[in-house]
Formats: C-alpha cells, sequence, structure tokens
C-alpha cells in the first residue's frame, strides 16, 4: 500500500509551487484571448497553386493601405489573417485585395470570423458566470450526497475539498495556457472555456469516487484512525483513477494529432485538465480532508 | 406492422415520450430478468443500427445520414434528420445589434419579430436550404438577430439583401391591366419568329455534330443554355416518369434506345433538345395499387427511369417580347407614411382585427386612394409580395383604418408583425459574423471522426488487454453505446457541431469509467475470495453509488452550460449529456446482463480470464 496520506506534505509542496507559479505567470501575462472574447477578425484563405509568403502578402495590404493586418502560415496552402473586427465592406475590401493581387480563382476562403467587443465581452461574462455557477451547484450537490457522513468531518468540507482540488487543476491548467500564450501565442477560444468545464466535471468527478470510498469505508471502520481510512480508500481506487484517466487520455491523443487544427488548443487543454484532475484526486483532495480533521482534533 | 403503423401517426414528441415511459418501465424490471434484458439489449441494437444506416458524405440538402430504401420502415427513419452544424457543413452565422430606440417599448417585441420575418422571407427567397432567424434578448434588455445561412455561394450578397429596411407598399388596381393575353404588334411578331428560326437551325447545326461523334458534354458546356445543366455536359440525372414535359418524355422514354442521340432537335415550350440517352433502368419500388370501388388490386406501373442529357437552344415566346402588365400600380403612400399596426376586437362580436394608424401624410393619401377605390381592393405589399388585399368600403379620412376578415387571433397577429416591419424603423446592425468554407467544414468532420474512431479503437485495445474478458464485453458494451448515441442523436434533432462531437468523444472516456469502476471493484471482490457470481453482484452494487455521484456532477456542470452558455458551449453539453444518459445504461445493464450470462464455472476453471491484480500483502 502506497503512503500517500502520510507523505502528503511532499504534494502539498510540489502543488503550491505549481500553483503559485501558475498565479504569477497569470498575473504578468495573463490569459492571451483570441477574437471571441477580445473582438477582432480572424480569416483563412486558402491558395490552389503557389501560396504567397507572408512578406508578399503584407506588401499587397500595405500597397491597398489596409493597415493592422498580422498575417501567417498556416497548413500546406492556407494563411491566416488577423485585424480588428471588421464590417462587411471592409471584409469584401480585403478579400478583393488577394483576389486582384493573386488571381480571382486562386484564393478561397475558407473561414472568415469577425467579432464586435460588445459580443467578445458577453462571452467573457457568460463563461464566469458558467464556471461560478457550476462550482457552486458542485459544493451543494456532493453536501447531499454525502449528507450521512458527518464524522469526523462535515460532509460539506467534502465539497469544499473537491473544490480546492478543483481550483488547482484549473489555475494551473489556465497558468500553463498563461505561458504558452505569452511564449508561442496560443490564443485562447470558446471552446477552451470549454474545455476548463470538462476539467472542472472530470476533476470533480475523480474527487468524488475517491471520497465515496472513504465515506463506504468509515461505516464499517470502527477503531480505524481517519487518516488510516483515507490512506486505504486512496489505494482502493487508485487503479481506476489511473485507467480511467489513461483510457479517456487515448482518445484525446488521437484527436490532439488527426483530430484537426480547430480543437488542437481544446484537446491540449482537457489533456493537461485531466493529468492535474487525476493527479490532485489521489495526492490533494483526500489529504486535505485529513488536514482538516486534524485541525478539527487540536482545537479540542 | 401495427406498432411502426402506431408510429407513424405520432408525431415526434410523443415518440419521444413514449420511449421515455417504456425506457423508464424497462429499468424498473431489469434488475432480475438477465434474459429478458438481453433480448430487449439485442433487439435496441438492432434499431440503432437500422437508425444509424451508412454514413455518406453530405448530400446536397445537406442530409448526411440515410437509412437505405429497402430497409423495413426506412421511410420513418428517415423523418429524423442528422443535422451538422454550420462549422462542420460550412456556412455563415451573422449576428445583428437591433436598435430599437426609435420606438415605443410596448412595440419592441412585436416589431423585432416582424424584422425577423422580413429576414426569413428573404433569405427563403435567395435559396438557403432550412435558414434559422433567432431572436435573442440580452441581458440589458437589447435585441439581437442570429441569422444561420448554410451553403451560401455569395454571403455578401446575402448579407447586402438581409441589411436592406423592409418596403412596405400600398397599391392600387392598375387601369391597364385587362388579364387578357398579350398581343404582338407585327413587327414584334416578326422579330421573335426570326429569332426563333436562328435557334432551330442553330439547333440543328449542333445536332448533326453530336451525331458526327463529338463529345456531348463538350457540346453541352459550350451551347447549352440551360443554366442548370450546362456544366454537367448536360447532364440530368436519373428521372422516373412525370419530371420532364411531355415531349420530352416522348422522346427519352419511348423513342431513344440507351446510348442513342436524338436525330433532330425536339421542340417544347422551352426550346429545341438535342437529347441523348444514357441508360435506362427499373426503379426498385416495383409495386403500385389502385383501389377501386374499394378492392385493391396489383396495377402494372411504368416504372423506368431514364438517365439522359440535353443541349437547349431556347426560344422566346410573346411574354418575353412584351413583359406582362402589372395587375397592381404604385401608390405614394409606403410604411413611412404607417405610424402603427396594432391588433384590436371588433365591440360587437370580439373578433381580432388588424388596425392601422397613418400620420397625417398618410392620412391624406389613404383617403384619397379610399376615395378613388371604393368597391375595389387595394394590395398591401411588403418587400415586393402581397400580405394582404383588403377591399375598401367605403372612404377613409382622419388617418385610422382597420382590417377586418376572418382573421384567428394568429393570422391578425402575423399581418400586424408584417405591417410593423414596414411601418417601425429597426435598423440592424452586424455585429459578428463567422463563416466557415464547406471544405473546411468537410475536413473538420472527416478529421474528428477518424481521429475519434482511432482513439475509441485504443481504448478498446486497453481495456481488452487489461481486463480481459470483461473488457471484450465493455467494448461491446462501448460498440453499442456509439449506436445508440448517433441514433439518439438524430433522434431528437441534435445539431452536430465541432464541440458536440468533443462532447461525444468525452462521453465515451465517462462510459468507459463505469466500466472501470465495475471491473475494480470486481477485482477486489474476488481477492476476498468470493465466487465469481456473487463478486459480480456486490461490484455491481458496490460501484452503483460512485457512478451516480460522479455522473449527476458532470450532468450539473452540463446543465449549467446549456442554460447560460454560448452555442459552442450548448453543443458540447448537448451530446455530453445525453452521452452520460446512455452510457449509465450501456455500462450497468448491458454489460452486467452479459457478465451474468458468462458461465461461472468455466471463469472459475480458466482464472486468466480475468484479471484479478496482484495478491494484496495486507
Amino acid at each position: 500500500m502506497l503512503r500517500i496520506v502520510y507523505k502528503r506534505k511532499i504534494f502539498f509542496i510540489i502543488s503550491l509551487v505549481l500553483f503559485v507559479a501558475a498565479i504569477i505567470a497569470l498575473s504578468l501575462w495573463g490569459l492571451k484571448l483570441g477574437i471571441d472574447f477580445a473582438g477582432g477578425t480572424l480569416a483563412e484563405y486558402s491558395f490552389n497553386d503557389s501560396r504567397p509568403d507572408v512578406g508578399q502578402v503584407r506588401d499587397v495590404f500595405e500597397q491597398a493601405s489596409i493597415e493592422d493586418v498580422q498575417v501567417q502560415l498556416a497548413g500546406d496552402k492556407e494563411i491566416v489573417l488577423r485585424t480588428k473586427s471588421l464590417n462587411e465592406e471592409e471584409h469584401q475590401e480585403l478579400f478583393a485585395v488577394l483576389k486582384n493581387s493573386f488571381g480571382a480563382d486562386k484564393v478561397v476562403e475558407n473561414k472568415f470570423e469577425s467579432i464586435g467587443p460588445v459580443v467578445g465581452n458577453e462571452l467573457k461574462n457568460k463563461a464566469i458566470t458558467a464556471l461560478l455557477l457550476s462550482s457552486l451547484f458542485i459544493i451543494l450537490y456532493i453536501a447531499l450526497a454525502f449528507r450521512k457522513v458527518s464524522r469526523p468531518v462535515q460532509s460539506w468540507k467534502y465539497g469544499v475539498g473537491a473544490i480546492i482540488a478543483l481550483i488547482h487543476d484549473l489555475t494551473i491548467v489556465m497558468g500553463i495556457f498563461s505561458a504558452l500564450g505569452h511564449f508561442l501565442g496560443y490564443e485562447l477560444d470558446m471552446f477552451f472555456v470549454t474545455s476548463l468545464l470538462t476539467i472542472l466535471g472530470y476533476s470533480v468527478n475523480d474527487t468524488i469516487v475517491v471520497y465515496d470510498r472513504t465515506r463506504e469505508n468509515l461505516f464499517h471502520s470502527a477503531g480505524e484512525k481517519f487518516e488510516d481510512t483515507v490512506n486505504r480508500s486512496i489505494n482502493e481506487t487508485m487503479a481506476r483513477s489511473i485507467n480511467t484517466g489513461f483510457a479517456t487520455m487515448l482518445t484525446l491523443i488521437f484527436l490532439y494529432f488527426f483530430g484537426g487544427e480547430s480543437i488542437r488548443i481544446f484537446v491540449l487543454s482537457l489533456m493537461l485538465g485531466i493529468f492535474f484532475g487525476t493527479y490532485s484526486s489521489i495526492f490533494i483532495a483526500s489529504p486535505l480532508l485529513v488536514v482538516w480533521q486534524k485541525l478539527g482534533e487540536k482545537k479540542k | 406492422m401495427t406498432i411502426i403503423g402506431r408510429y407513424l401517426m405520432l408525431n415526434k414528441d410523443e415518440i419521444l415520450l413514449d420511449f421515455t415511459l417504456f425506457y423508464l418501465k424497462f429499468m424498473a424490471v431489469t434488475r432480475k430478468r438477465t434474459g429478458l434484458t438481453v433480448v430487449f439489449i439485442i433487439i435496441l441494437t438492432i434499431l440503432a443500427v437500422l437508425f444509424d444506416g451508412h454514413i455518406s458524405p453530405v448530400k446536397e440538402d445537406g442530409r448526411t445520414w440515410s437509412v437505405p430504401e429497402w430497409m423495413p420502415g426506412a421511410a420513418f427513419w428517415n423523418k429524423f434528420d442528422f443535422h451538422l452544424g454550420l462549422d462542420l457543413k460550412g456556412g455563415t452565422q451573422l449576428l445583428y445589434q437591433a436598435d430599437t430606440s426609435k420606438i415605443d417599448s410596448q412595440d419592441a417585441d412585436s416589431a423585432v419579430a416582424g424584422v425577423r420575418d422580413v429576414i426569413e422571407r428573404r433569405v427563403n427567397a435567395f435559396g438557403v436550404a432550412e435558414p434559422l432567424v433567432q431572436i435573442n434578448k440580452t441581458q440589458e434588455g437589447g435585441y439581437r438577430l442570429i441569422v444561420e445561412l448554410a451553403g451560401v455561394k455569395d454571403v455578401n450578397q446575402a448579407i447586402q439583401m438581409i441589411g436592406e429596411t423592409p418596403l412596405l407598399e400600398f397599391k392600387e388596381q392598375n387601369i391597364d391591366y385587362s388579364g387578357e393575353e398579350i398581343k404582338l404588334t407585327a413587327e414584334q411578331q416578326k422579330e421573335m419568329d426570326d429569332y426563333n428560326e436562328a435557334a432551330k437551325k442553330k439547333a440543328e447545326e449542333i445536332s448533326q455534330r453530336a451525331l458526327a461523334g463529338e463529345d456531348f458534354g463538350n457540346l453541352a458546356r459550350e451551347f447549352s443554355e440551360d443554366a442548370g445543366s450546362k456544366d454537367n455536359g448536360g447532364d440530368l440525372g436519373w428521372a422516373s416518369k412525370g419530371t420532364f414535359v411531355p415531349e420530352f418524355e416522348k422522346t427519352i422514354f419511348d423513342d431513344l434506345k440507351p446510348g442513342e442521340i436524338t436525330a433532330v432537335p425536339v421542340k417544347t415550350q422551352f426550346g429545341y433538345h438535342i437529347i441523348k440517352k444514357a441508360e435506362e433502368r427499373q426503379a426498385e419500388s416495383g409495386e403500385a395499387t389502385a383501389t377501386i370501388n374499394g378492392t385493391t388490386t396489383a396495377v402494372a406501373v411504368d416504372n423506368r427511369e431514364v438517365l439522359s442529357a440535353h443541349i437547349l437552344i431556347a426560344i422566346k415566346t410573346a411574354k418575353d417580347m412584351v413583359p406582362p402588365v402589372d395587375q397592381w400600380s404604385n401608390t405614394q403612400l409606403s410604411g413611412k407614411n404607417l405610424k402603427r399596426a396594432s391588433v384590436q376586437y371588433t365591440q360587437s362580436t370580439g373578433e381580432p382585427q388588424v388596425s392601422l394608424e397613418f400620420d397625417d401624410e398618410g392620412a391624406r393619401l389613404f383617403e384619397e386612394i379610399t376615395a378613388r377605390n371604393v368597391g375595389k381592393p387595394v394590395a398591401i405589399y411588403l418587400d415586393g409580395e402581397p400580405i394582404s388585399v383588403p377591399t375598401v368600403n367605403e372612404k377613409i379620412t382622419g388617418g385610422k383604418a382597420v382590417i377586418t376578415g376572418r382573421f384567428n387571433l394568429k393570422e391578425s397577429k402575423d399581418l400586424v408583425q408584417k405591417l410593423n416591419a414596414g411601418a417601425l424603423p429597426v435598423p440592424i446592425n452586424l455585429i459578428s459574423q463567422k463563416t466557415v468554407g464547406p471544405s473546411l467544414g468537410q475536413k473538420s468532420v472527416e478529421q474528428s471522426l477518424v481521429a475519434g474512431l482511432w482513439g475509441l479503437l485504443a481504448i478498446a485495445v486497453f481495456i481488452i488487454l487489461y481486463y480481459r474478458l470483461p473488457g471484450l464485453i465493455a467494448v461491446l458494451a462501448l460498440m453499442i453505446y456509439a449506436l445508440i448515441s448517433m441514433a439518439s442523436y438524430r433522434l431528437l434533432n441534435v445539431t452536430l457541431t465541432l464541440s458536440g462531437i468533443a462532447g461525444f468523444i468525452i462521453s465515451v472516456g465517462m462510459a468507459v469509467d463505469a466500466n472501470v469502476l465495475v471491473f475494480e471493484r470486481l477485482k477486489e471482490e474476488l481477492q476476498r475470495g468470493r465466487g465469481f457470481g456473487s463478486a459480480l453482484e456486490e461490484a455491481f452494487k458496490r460501484s452503483w453509488s460512485s457512478i451516480v455521484d460522479s455522473n449527476v456532477s458532470t450532468l450539473i456542470t452540463c446543465g449549467i452550460l446549456i442554460w447560460v452558455g454560448t452555442s459552442v458551449m450548448k453543443g458540447f453539453a448537448i451530446t455530453l449529456s445525453i452521452g452520460i444518459l446512455i452510457s449509465m445504461f450501456t455500462a450497468i445493464i448491458v454489460t452486467r446482463s452479459f457478465m451474468r450470462l458468462l458461465p461461472a464455472k468455466l471463469i472459475e476453471g480458466q482464472r486468466w480470464l480475468i484479471w484479478r491484480g496482484k495478491k494484496s500483502n495486507k
């Protein structure tokens, strides 16, 4: 049996370091928001024959005095343009410049998204509301599901434990994306928020399974110390936590490599979330209960 | 047959309710009766397979999947469509902000609804399959209009058209309109005849070239004046009788043999056709019955289908020479003179009627028009379409009028909405636009499906290697799970988007989790020295609470996403929650039933069939 609960300080320190690093990254660099939230235009064009290079495209826009267009190459024959939010006339103007310079039948518009700043702000609010509401309801549900367990730790503390593990997972994932955004220019879109919410579900889900076993073991553990019951429960559910995490990770790996560009960040975020979610449900969430119980004992 | 017959009469909601009730009853009885359960699972799986049909590329009408015609009840299954979102089939989503600042707040709902109707009609006229125009109220009380257009080639034109202010016109009968046939002057007649003679010559020339062996498709591409088939080399596709005009039909069904080209161009109302009959076949539904005086008899029906191509050289008719005189002529009265329209009730009978209120100029114009047209109809047009043609009873002064008639409440509200769309100025402003080209969408579907399938395969291999025989059963359950999920997306009309596919794939993870929980528990119970049968029951019983708790917490998240989320979040949450509900069924009931069927003695004898873990050293 692994002595996880007894060595909890090591894991707490690891998590604390990661957590603090994530907070620092987030406060230094923030999250690099894509046009879904910040507003702006993202357009993808593909070229049938030969793709012009970034410099050529830039020159063309400069000559037409269209300003502030970022040009990027993507895939084999695509270019991606980023600029401020455009109205339909400006959109047509942009497209016309490409068609006139590189041949009308050579350029195909694969994707055009232009989002006004108002809409972006609304989405941000929606995302935050969804995150907060979900957390609240999950605490309530856990408190309800664990209501029969009140000794030695009250049922709502399981809820709080699950949420602490959750905040830990989400913050670290966001911290990593803050760094990825800063160094590699990863932009976050609507999918990223969806992934955060999935991580939220998964993390809580994973924690609950371990708690559930603790709850079950508490009913027939007369004379056993709380610490020992928790440690036993972690060990008994460990294979399940790892296997489920591994199975989900397998699918995600395939999605990451073959699932296409548009969901890659989403999938990466899910992979990280599932990794930390599994980690925290084993090494953080349950040991926290023990800490809480010990604090209670000292007061007496 | 009777069951299917019964379902054919129900609408979708009733069918869903029926299935749900059946499902719940079924969950209640299956606790004990394994045999019955297995039979049910097999039936359900077969239904799901039928339902899923075969995967085919996106068809023109936007359908992606269909059950082959020969399957029993295909017509019933195909009632349910498999919807792809714009990000997968390609299309444009436009988001408009409606500016309601210039109208009374009490009229805002109706006015914005009017704008929606106008946009809907314009988009329909543009030939978009299943356009979606929705009103969204924002938290601040503003109005948004979401317009989704699938498969529009010229988005720019669509945007221009949607953005135009609706035009409401009042028209009176045209004095010049006689309703008689058009008479051509001698000059016009000659011009028409000359043109048609030239067309005939041209057709004969092309006909000669085609008969001499020149490529028919190339000739069609070069000369044909049928815009619909020209670019396909004149190809008209497979057609059965009744598709074309009689002259054309006679040629392809009776005169020509497969492979032949008409010796002389065939004349129809459209012009001269040079026709090539490529192939002929018998349609699959070979039987027909006719009911005469209550007795039903089989009737021989000509059910041949012909694949043909043509080159059209168009001719002119009298209508092309002189445009017909419009029945209605414009008046100066228009939407800008109409202050508002509303629904009122007659004092005597309480029936709904539509009241109009004009401004000063409108009142004057309306008085003149009604004075001229007592006893005659006037027409109200919105965007060039007549929306109401009331008859004037008397001259109306004072700028207030009512339109009465046998309206029900809905009809009168509809009319008011249309009138207000032209009367109340609600400028709309495009604030966000998302366009995905069809090729990119197609690529996304293929990529995510392929990746998802590989992922599923990897999970299957892992589970079988790790858990062995139970793993194999879990994989079987997982396959049933995938089939039922697909079937329910169609049944529930879920619009499948990229995020929806992601939700489905995550839900597979959840489905696996339930099985993993049970198998780990089974391992423990076996280690404690129980026999296979009792260990199995214990494992399912003990893992139940974990499965429920973890799935409920995910369902809570999904519920909130559907409640407050954006369309991307909703798409994800819907497939995920459907997945969770189905996986609870497959992971528990399907797996348990099949496991119970396993011969316990064999398993006790062949210990390698189940992974039992290492001997624990406690």
